[in-house]
Parts: C-alpha cells; structure tokens; sequence
C-alpha cells in the first residue's frame, strides 16, 4: 500500500469515536466509503478508529463521539430519521455548539437546516444550522467542483438533488461552485460550513477524491480532543490523480 | 391492423433494412422509434401478430440471460420467437423486435423495469418475469420504491398477466404482495436448499417492506435473497410453486434440480450448465418455470440449458494471448459482488480486470463501486494482479487503495493481457465490465481470440 511505510513518531493509544447514524436506513450512493476513508486515514497515521453504528431504536453518545456522519437517504427513510434525530436535537445542538464534527451529505444535509419538503409537505428539521430547503424542479443532477477555503485542490464529486437549500445570511457555504449545480442551482454556492459542521450535496462519495475534506474533519476533531494541531501526511497522489480526472472533465 | 398501423410497420421495417440490410448498422432501436413516432400504439397492433403469447422479463440483474434462454427453449420446440436479444430493452427497441416481417408462435422480451408502465399496458404479455430488484443506476431509475410503484402499476393496466417472481428476493415479493391485492395472479419461484457461498453484504432491504422491522434470516443466497421473515407481520418469503433444490455452483458451472411443488402431477427436471453463480440458479430456476409453463418439453430445456455458449459478454469465455479470459458484466454492486464470489471460487491462479465507464446508459455516478466488497481481493496469494480500467479508472485505483488491494491501470483488454505475462499460463484473467464498457472488451477480446496470436 502507498502509505504503508509511513513512520509514525507519536506515541500512539489515541484515536477518533465516529458515529455512524443510522446506516441501516441513510446508505444511499456509497456513503460507506466516507466512513472507510475516515478509518483508513487515522490507521495510516498510527490512530485507532472506533466507528459506532447507530441503528433505529438506539442513541448516540454523543459525550463519547468525536465526529457524527449523517448520510442521504430515500424520502421515506428521511422522514423516519428526522423523527428519531428531532428526539435528540438538544443533545445534537450542544454536540455542534461545542465544536463536534458532524458531516452530513445530501439528504442528511437537509436535516440540518429549519425545514425541508417532502412532497408537499414541509418537514421540520433539527434547526442545527441556519439553513432550510425547498422542493425544486428538475432534479440537480452530474458531476460537481466547488472551491472551499478548507481544502486546497477543489472539491469534487456527483450531485444528485430535488432539494434547493438557501442559507440563512450569517452561514457560510462550504464553497463556490466551479462546474455542477450546488446548493439551489442559482446561487452559485454549495453546501454550510458552520462551526466544525459540514452540510454537503457532493458525494462519489465525498472524501474518497478529496482527501483534503478528510483530513479537515479529523483535524478538527483531534484538535478537539487532544489539542492536535496538524496531521502527519499521507501519500494522496492515487486520491489527487482521481480529483483532478473529474475536474478535468468539468472544465 | 389500422392503416396508421401498418404504414408505422412498413416504416420501421423499411428503416430496419435500410440499417441493417444496406448499412449494416445495429437495427435494434432506430425502426421501432420512426414506428412508434406514427403510431405511439404500435406495440398494441403488433402483438397480434404473435399467436400463442409473449413472455416478459424484467428485473435488476440477469434479463438478457434470462431472456436469450427462455427464447432459445421455445425454438428447440419449434416455435417460432420474436426478441430482442441483444439487450434493447426499453419501448423502441421492444417495437423493433416485434417488426420482424410474418407471423410468431411467441414474443420473448426483455424490458427495462421502468419501461414496463409503457409496454405492458399495450402488450399484455400472458407472463412477466421478475427476477430481482437492486439498487442499480440511481441517476436514472431512482429509488427502489418508486421502480416497485411502477412495476405495481403496469401489472394492473395489464389484468391477465400472470407474475412469475422470485419469492427469496423481499423487494420482489413485496411487488407481487401488491399486485395481488389487485387481482394479478402470482406464481414464485426460488432457491430451496442453501447454497454453500460467500456471503456478501445485504446493501438493501434489511428491512420489512410491509412494517419496517428488520427482516430475520433462516438462509442466504446472495445480496437480499434468501429465506426470510419478519418478526412482527409475518411478512416472509412465500411457499415456492417453483423451487431449486441440489444446487452446486462451482468455477465451471452449475448443476440444479427444478421442482413445481403441484400436488397431483409433480414435475422436476435436472439442469446443468457451464454458466455459473448464485445468481444463475436463480435465472435457471426462471427459465424452467417459464418452460413449464409453455409446455416445453423437458428434454428441450435440458438441451439447451446445457448447451447455452453466450455471445453476449455473460460468462462468456475466450482463449486470448494464450491466457483464458473469462469476460462478464457487472453494472452495480451485487452484480459486481456476485462476480466476486464467482472468480475467488475458482481453484486457479487468477488475474483481475475492472472496468467502469460513466457513460449515460451505465449511469454517471460510480459511487456503487463503494458498496463492492473489493476487500475480498486482498492480501490472495491466488489474486495474481488487479487492473483498472474505463472513463472512472482513477475512482477504481482509489476504491481499490481503500481495499487494501494494489492495483495498476490497463488501457484495454489487450494491454491488461500484457501486464499479465509474468504471470502462470493457467492463470485466468476476469474481465468485469460494466454496462457501456462492455462491448469494446468483447470485440477486442474476439479480434485478439480470431488472431490467435
């Protein structure tokens, strides 16, 4: 493996607690792949990796979790979700107050914001970040670049989306979109970036190509928990190699 | 026939032979498309023109499979078929293949799981098929629910279709559950006997499709299928009126027995074939239900079950660059896993190549390649080399890193031949493609066979 001979000088019994929720029902467009990726990178590093998943019928911890991913879904499964996380939304809300790691992609991004619409329906959400989401048509559908100050190679990856999200004036997006849709396909903006939380449309899944966004959210975690202040690097040329063949392909 | 009927008949034959007669261009689509652009109820006047009835196959993996046999079954019978076997299955390429000039006995059809709200209502086809639902293509054909909406719906535009579905496959089962209630009449077929396989993940469906509790397992077969129940409804995988039982898949084929649980008149037939997989026991299963039905006599289906020599990129097997290649597709992560299984069960040295493209008919988003479960292919002594290929071979390479497997980059069959070389003669290369990437690789893989070199 390219970072197997990466020699690790920390000493080395800490690692990250990432809760996975409810995978059972939000696994749409290979969302496993940003857990695996999260895991890979802290073991390449000499971190350990729990991840917790959280099903229907259980709670998070959230005092012993270090970052939440929360994935997309088919509207049914969305709705279920919303009902068991609105159950918890105190706990969440001083989870992100607190500078949690949350990263949340497509219908699980819509969570996040005050409200979004299922049908005709408008669907309360946890109100997490200031955000909602209106029904629009088409469907926001292809590959997708966005410029983040998080990362720096551009963010790439498919987007795929009813939903048209319009940040409230004091959120920042997590971008400007350079090819692709984005939040409402207008604005030119794409996903929240409040706090250490990560609201996105992108997935591919989404850190596989962008191994910067990955190492952002473990960084601000193990700052978090352990005053951390920067990450060994990995070797990312196969990762970078794949960012810029999609981006190339936007231009 | 009307005479906007048969002036959209004349229309479509004319620009099929002008394709294929003069032009020698691929005539499944184009005919049926000036057909229908006359007359949009074109399916409904051709079909009088078959005269005992048509058979509809459809679901997520195993259609063309499915389809090719069940029409090769009624030929060795002597009836003469109508289908369109190379795969164009939405409603233009069904109207192409029931242009062809004289009468029929039967129409076999493969159609896509969407386009079944537009063919069935005008086809009335006496038996649909449905052989499994995964998720495949998210882009174009949606979420799950809404392709077993849709299913639902065509069966009831078309009340004297019989439903022959897989019973071990809860997302089918569900569809037929519906369509019950509306009157379809219902017949299942599946696999008795565990089968001894790899286990894969269940990417979908671990839940109950009529309460939402999740689902208990008595047996795997692969992916969702199996023999399943729900602890709080009842919910379950049905009693088979078709079953599979004394299944063996093994690298170079399988063997099953097919079984119609009648009480007065049982029936049974033995089949083997050197198709192989899970997966393929349960298309065999279909194909001898459906053979059953028509009143094929064993023996013909025995026969071509055993013979069956695919020229369609399934299973299909070449002698390349002095080096066995076995080229298949695999278009979404249970077909993918499925194939998976099938090459680490082979007792040989093996070399691997995948190829994704993202072109608009394989669906553009290629995240499935995350729910594969490459991490099979690591750290086997008997995995000689992984190669990658196709418009997405970056997001393979970076799929295949996650695995743990180490992989190069191949431009093309030949030259994953080449970078084969320094491996044993009886190493077996696995050519994976998905839906677009596949026919290049048979055509090379023909030109490269034909040149023997």
């Amino acid at each position: 493996m390219n970072n197997a001979g990466v020699i690790n000088r920390r000493e080395n019994s800490r690692g990250l607690r990432i809760a996975h929720l409810y995978p059972e029902l939000l696994n749409l467009y290979g969302d496993s792949g940003n857990i695996l990726v999260l895991r890979k990178r802290l073991e390449w590093r000499h971190f350990a990796c729990n991840v917790r998943e959280v099903f229907v019928g259980e709670k998070a911890d959230l005092s012993k979790t270090d970052i939440v991913f929360i994935g997309g879904g088919s509207d049914r499964d969305q709705k279920i979700v919303c009902e068991k996380l609105l159950e918890q939304q105190g706990e969440l809300a001083s989870f992100v107050e607190d500078g949690g790691v949350l990263l949340a992609v497509c219908g699980g991004y819509q969570l996040l914001g005050h409200s979004y619409s299922m049908g005709d329906e408008e669907v309360r959400g946890l109100s997490l970040v200031d955000f909602y989401t209106d029904r629009g048509s088409p469907r926001l559908i292809g590959n997708i670049g966005v410029q983040s100050r998080i990362a720096r190679e551009p963010i790439v990856g498919f987007e795929n989306h009813g939903g048209r999200t319009y940040l409230g004036a004091g959120v920042d997006s997590l971008g400007s979109v350079l090819f692709g849709w984005g939040n409402d396909g207008k604005s030119g903006q794409e996903g929240c970036l409040y706090k250490n939380v990560i609201g996105t449309y992108v997935h591919g899944p989404l850190l596989p190509k962008n191994p910067g966004v990955a190492d952002y959210l473990l960084l601000r975690a193990m700052e978090r928990r352990y005053g951390v202040t920067e990450l060994e690097p990995l070797d990312d040329e196969v990762e970078l190699a794949a960012n810029r063949a999609i981006f190339a392909r936007g231009q | 026939m009307s005479v906007t009927g048969s002036l959209a008949a004349a229309a479509g034959r004319a620009v099929h032979a002008v394709l294929h007669g003069v032009l020698r261009r691929d005539a499944s689509q184009l005919p049926g498309r000036v057909c229908l652009a006359i007359d949009p109820q074109a399916v409904s006047h051709l079909r009088r023109k078959v005269q005992q009835g048509s058979v509809v196959v459809c679901g997520t993996n195993g259609k063309t499979t499915t389809t090719n046999l069940v029409a090769a079954t009624l030929e060795a019978s002597g009836k003469r078929v109508l289908c369109n076997r190379a795969g164009a299955n939405m409603l233009a390429g069904v109207t192409s293949a029931l242009l062809a000039r004289g009468k029929a006995d039967w129409a076999v059809l493969e159609v896509d799981e969407l386009s079944c709200a537009h063919v069935l209502p005008q086809l009335e086809p006496t038996y649909l098929v449905l052989l499994n639902l995964f998720r495949d293509q998210l882009d174009r054909t949606g979420e799950i629910d809404h392709v077993q909406d849709v299913l639902v719906e065509s069966l009831a535009s078309s009340p004297n279709t019989v439903l022959v579905v897989c019973g071990d496959d809860p997302l089918s089962w569900a569809v037929a559950l519906r369509a019950k209630e509306s009157g379809t009449q219902v017949l299942s077929f599946g696999v008795r006997d565990g089968m001894d396989i790899v286990r894969d993940r269940v990417p979908e469906a671990r839940f109950c499709q009529t309460c939402g509790e999740e689902l208990t397992y008595a047996s795997h077969a692969y992916a969702q299928l199996g023999d399943y129940r729900c602890p709080s409804c009842g919910f379950a995988r049905p009693r088979l009126d078709f079953f599979a039982t004394e299944v063996r898949v093994g690298a170079t084929g399988i063997r099953l027995t097919v079984t119609r649980d009648v009480f007065a008149r049982p029936w049974q037939v033995a089949l083997r074939s050197s198709l192989s997989g899970a997966y393929m026991a349960y298309n065999l299963t279909a194909v001898a239900a459906i053979s059953q039905l028509v009143g094929i006599a064993e023996q013909s289906l025995q026969q071509v079950v055993e013979a069956v020599n695919p020229h369609n990129g399934r299973q299909e097997r070449f002698v390349a660059k002095k080096r066995n290649v076995l080229l298949n597709l695999a278009k979404n992560p249970t077909g993918m896993n499925q194939n998976i299984a099938l090459l680490l069960g082979d007792q040989r040295q093996k070399a691997v190549f995948v190829v994704v493209n993202d072109n608009p008919n394989d669906g553009r988003d290629v995240s499935w390649i995350w729910d594969v479960d490459f991490e099979l292919l690591a750290g086997r002594r008997d995995v000689g080399c992984v190669m990658c290929g196709g418009l997405r071979s970056h997001d393979l390479l970076v799929r295949l890193k996650y695995a743990g497997v180490g992989a190069s980059f191949a431009n093309g069959v030949s030259d994953a031949l080449n970078q084969t070389t320094m491996l044993p003669v009886d190493c077996v290369l696995y050519v994976l493609t998905n839906y677009s990437a596949l026919v290049p690789a048979e055509e090379e893989l023909r030109r490269l066979a034909e040149s023997n070199e």
